[in-house]
């Protein structure tokens, strides 16, 4: 009887996750995923890509996108440049930020604003593959067939109020995020796709000097 | 100083004017996106404004961030309503979202009573007045009320706020807006964004 339950919970438990997201399976034991994720970002220096943004507003039928440029060094270093339909250039280098928008410049110290420091923490992580360890978020990993999908569930209370949860689709030929997805409060949720990635090519210092 | 403290209508003639004139200047934002930048107290804040007329009449304004992540989606309805279907907490502020609905409720030609409408005239412009239940909303236009020079939002001695709009084509939504408060260090820019095409 007992056994019965755990088949028909297991059973359950894999329709469910499946439903959640077509064609991915949660995976009860990642720890094989995590020794061979942690082994390909130990091997990763630096990414630059091109990306898309989509803001989907369900609520409003609408979507929002735009294209840019985007770069990473090993360890907390970012830049990304939105380029159309708008120009929006953002570094964090260290513990600071710098946003440029057209010709006005602000630089800021992330650690003077929490939330920030957290949203932010979250695209080093998603990229440099340090969220399993992100003591912010409770971690799940599922697997399809050309990738996993690193579910991460707010657990601080600030961003508890922000985002329902934050995917990673990381591709399971490199181990690299091919998308960053956001899902907020309101079900409004923005997709940051990667493309033309290029790893461990060089990358000079000047793309992210804040000065 | 004492300049600041009297009224700066008292002196304005009161004229004949048809406020159906103001109406025909009104913009037009079906459906739009602006460039936004925001700086209050000294604080700087970027990001995307979307405005869109909705099936059921009512206009949505939608404040995110370029990565995409909402601020605020307020829907300004029918009549004069007004509703917050969503803001984040640090912006979760009665008085905030009471100036920034008054804000939009002016740039958009909201609450245009025409019962209690009347005209002042000053030098070469005229100021087309709405009464709130609040102060005044002022829509400043030449002589011949064609075109519209600036909108203000005031109590009854002085403007506590200026916004401009630069129209743009006929029928269209405005390429730019300025929005400036007098009384305290807060102003919005809006510059309209063309849109990348869907795939």
């Amino acid at each position: 009887m007992i056994k019965t339950g755990i088949l028909l919970s297991l059973f359950f438990c894999s329709v469910y996750s499946q439903a959640q997201y077509p064609g991915y399976v949660l995976l009860n034991h990642p720890e094989t995923f995590k020794k061979s994720f942690a082994r390909a970002t130990a091997a990763t220096e630096s990414i630059q890509s091109d990306f898309s943004q989509e803001k989907s507003m369900t609520m409003l039928s609408e979507k929002i996108k735009s294209t840019g440029k985007f770069w990473w060094l090993k360890k907390d270093k970012l830049r990304m440049e939105y380029i159309q339909p708008y120009s929006y250039l953002m570094i964090l280098n260290g513990g600071k930020i710098l946003i440029k928008e057209g010709q006005k410049k602000n630089i800021v110290s992330a650690n003077s604003n929490k939330v920030f420091q957290q949203v932010n923490r979250i695209l080093i992580d998603c990229v440099g593959g340090s969220m399993l360890d992100n003591p912010d978020f409770q971690a799940a990993v599922y697997e399809s067939s050309g990738s996993f999908l690193v579910e991460l569930k707010p657990l601080s209370k600030n961003l508890e109020e922000l985002y329902k949860n934050i995917n990673i689709v990381i591709d399971k030929k490199d181990y690299t995020a091919t998308a960053i997805e956001m899902f907020e409060l309101s079900g409004d949720k923005t997709i940051i796709r990667f493309q033309n990635k290029e790893v461990n090519a060089h990358i000079p210092d000047s793309v992210f000097i804040i000065p | 100083m004492l300049n600041a403290s009297c009224n700066q209508y008292r002196h304005m003639q009161k004229i004949q004017s048809d406020e159906s004139c103001v109406q025909k200047l009104k913009p037009v934002f079906s459906h739009v996106i602006y460039k936004i930048s925001v700086d209050v107290l000294g604080k700087h804040i970027s990001g995307l404004l979307l405005i869109k007329y909705m099936p059921d009449s009512s206009t949505r304004i939608v404040f995110s961030n370029e990565m995409g992540f909402s601020f605020f989606d307020f829907g300004f309805l029918t009549g004069n309503g007004f509703k917050v279907y969503q803001v984040v907490p640090q912006m979760n502020k009665k008085a905030l979202i009471k100036t920034l609905r008054k804000d939009f409720e002016l740039v958009m030609f909201r609450n245009m009573d025409s019962s209690k409408y009347y005209a002042l005239s000053d030098s070469n412009l005229v100021y087309h007045a709405f009464p709130q239940s609040n102060g005044i909303n002022y829509y400043i236009t030449d002589p011949s009320c064609r075109q519209l020079v600036k909108m203000q939002r005031a109590s009854n001695k002085k403007p506590v706020m200026e916004a401009f709009m630069d129209k743009g084509s006929p029928g269209d939504s405005p390429d730019s807006i300025s929005i400036r408060h007098l009384n305290f260090n807060y102003s919005i820019s809006l510059k309209k964004v063309n849109p990348l095409a869907p795939e």
